[in-house]
């Protein structure tokens, strides 16, 4: 299976810092010479880039072909995956599929963002015509729309996302690369007396936006064999789903694409929910997390919140989830964010977790989301699983 | 019953439109609501597209609808962007019209009670500064179905 016969070889992040004063191509350029550093690769080896956008310079064209000039590279496969949230995961697919038709054999990932340093995104979409007119404030109003008709469905428990909460951020105190704004602990309480931003939705149940980096070196296995390597990193299942229903008029605003997404990456690895021994969920809002939950077959739809209340996401936990922080307890590095949950899950199946190392590191199961539709759940949805050297 | 806090004397300010949501703008200037229906299924969508997203075929035709319908979902925004800055909260809700479409809009003329899903409601035309309409939502007290 041509997913399989790739590797991830190392991983690089850098701290996630509010208005850093630093830009893209800088954090960037980090990510390159940490991952030469780890994996001993030189640069001329590599021969293949992709990166995600970047909120700090969305508006312009060019940006992967500039980000080739900036760092001195010449390659035979070049792309920008323009998929939000799910541009990391979706990295490495896409890096993969390359591989396997022998565009090239080894590429950088980069996911560099700055936004709180340098905002330059502007929508060419529905927002300007439909929903901006109306007052729909982002994000936040979208989910508020979302979860005030999840609670109409199922019920909706606060309590089930203040345990969201607290356990990321008692994930992100021990994360050194977590903002230092968010690295203070949080109770119950703060969760549920956080005020209202978009109701049901709370401010703690929100992301906040950091400057930060991240990347991957995705090579061939025989390559990384060749090379004595004593740890990599295999993608063994993968699905992704972009505009979910999007023939129909109306549809659940519940559900997304991760329920088709999950049920081929699992199919894939040849995996059930129950075999998972991490879970790194994207999270801008934690009842997104919730939500994924129920898709990925964790628990059933409507019951996210049992399933929350039954199990223990700490990093020494039944099933540990988002152990860095996750991005609401981190930090949102723009676009370059579906990258932090991503390389935890890596980092944890190196066995580098160090202080939050989790025990059980037979496989990860990592998510995107990127994009919200018009009066629906999100836009696109992968789901990523990952094996140490399977 | 309290008074629903409203957007109606917000200012929306201009906007472009693409050029195939151009009839909806235009019937708005008539109060009346147009909507793109696929002559081949007979689905009506919302927002304006260049194709049927039934079947990716340009063959769309505009049909009047009565507006009516019921609130599918809402949220409160206490933030609000832009001209919307100091009217919070406010009621964004998804409307899902009796033609089959949902459309987000604000729920205006209402109080605190009639904010809740399968609340039945009816469009409120706002004029807008350039002859437009902008398509919102008011409490609707008529049966449906009648």
């Amino acid at each position: 299976m041509a997913l399989q016969d790739c590797v991830i070889a190392g991983y690089a992040e850098t701290e996630l810092r509010y208005k850093s004063g630093s830009e893209p191509f800088a954090l960037g350029g980090v990510i390159m010479d940490s991952l030469l550093n780890s994996t001993g690769f030189s640069k001329s080896e590599i021969d293949g880039l992709i990166v995600t956008p970047s909120v700090s310079a969305a508006a312009t064209a060019f940006w992967a072909q500039s980000f080739v000039e900036f760092l001195g590279l010449e390659l035979n496969f070049v792309d920008t995956v323009d998929l939000g949230g799910c541009g990391a995961a979706g990295s490495v697919a896409r890096a993969a599929a390359a591989i396997d038709a022998g565009l090239c054999s080894t590429v950088l990932v980069i996911c560099s963002d700055t936004p709180t340093s340098r905002f330059d995104y502007v929508n060419y979409s529905y927002h300007e015509e439909w929903s901006d007119p109306v007052g729909l404030m982002g994000p936040p109003g979208s989910f508020g729309l979302l979860s005030k008709r999840y609670d109409h469905q199922y019920g909706l428990d606060p309590e089930a996302l203040a345990k969201l909460a607290v356990t990321q951020r008692n994930h992100a105190l021990l994360n050194d690369n977590a903002c230092q704004k968010l690295r203070t602990p949080i109770t119950r309480e703060d969760y549920l007396n956080s005020r209202m931003i978009a109701e049901p939705i709370r401010l703690l149940d929100c992301v906040m936006f950091a400057d930060g980096a991240n990347g991957l070196l995705v090579t061939r296995r025989d390559i990384a064999k060749a090379r004595k390597l004593d740890r990599f990193v295999v993608p063994i299942g993968y699905g992704e789903v972009t505009n979910v229903g999007g023939a129909s008029s109306l549809v659940d605003i519940t559900n997304a694409g991760h329920t088709s997404a999950g049920a081929r990456a699992f199919a894939q690895a040849g995996l059930t929910p129950g075999d998972i021994n991490s879970v790194h969920p994207y999270d801008d809002f934690l009842i997104a997390i919730m939500l994924q939950l129920e898709m990925l077959g964790f628990c059933k739809p409507g019951q996210g919140a049992d399933f929350i209340r039954e199990t223990n996401f700490a990093f020494d936990g039944d099933l540990p989830l988002n152990t860095g922080g996750g991005q609401i307890s981190a930090g949102q590095a723009g676009l370059a964010g579906g990258g932090t949950n991503l390389v935890e899950a890596v980092r944890q199946l190196f066995g580098q977790g160090g202080p939050r190392q989790v025990k059980d590191t037979e496989n990860a199961l990592v998510t995107g989301i990127g994009w919200i539709n018009y009066g629906r759940n999100w836009g696109s949805s992968v789901v990523l699983i990952l094996a140490p050297d399977a | 019953m309290a008074k629903l806090n409203d957007t109606v004397d917000v200012s929306r300010g201009s906007f472009r439109e693409l050029p195939f949501s151009h009839p909806f703008w235009e019937a708005s200037r008539e109060k009346r609501l147009l909507l793109q229906q696929c002559p081949r299924t007979g689905q009506f969508q919302f927002f304006p597209r260049p194709v049927s997203i039934a079947t990716g075929r340009t063959d769309l035709e505009w049909r009047e609808v009565d507006g009516r319908g019921e609130i599918y979902s809402y949220t409160l925004t206490h933030l609000g962007p832009g001209p919307f800055k100091g009217q919070d909260p406010y009621a964004v809700i998804i409307a899902r019209l009796d033609a089959g479409v949902d459309i987000v809009s604000n729920l205006v003329h209402a109080s605190t009670e009639d904010l809740c899903i399968g609340r039945r409601i009816r469009p409120y035309w706002m004029p807008l500064d350039d002859g437009r309409h902008l398509l919102l939502f008011e409490p609707d007290s008529e049966v449906p179905g009648k």
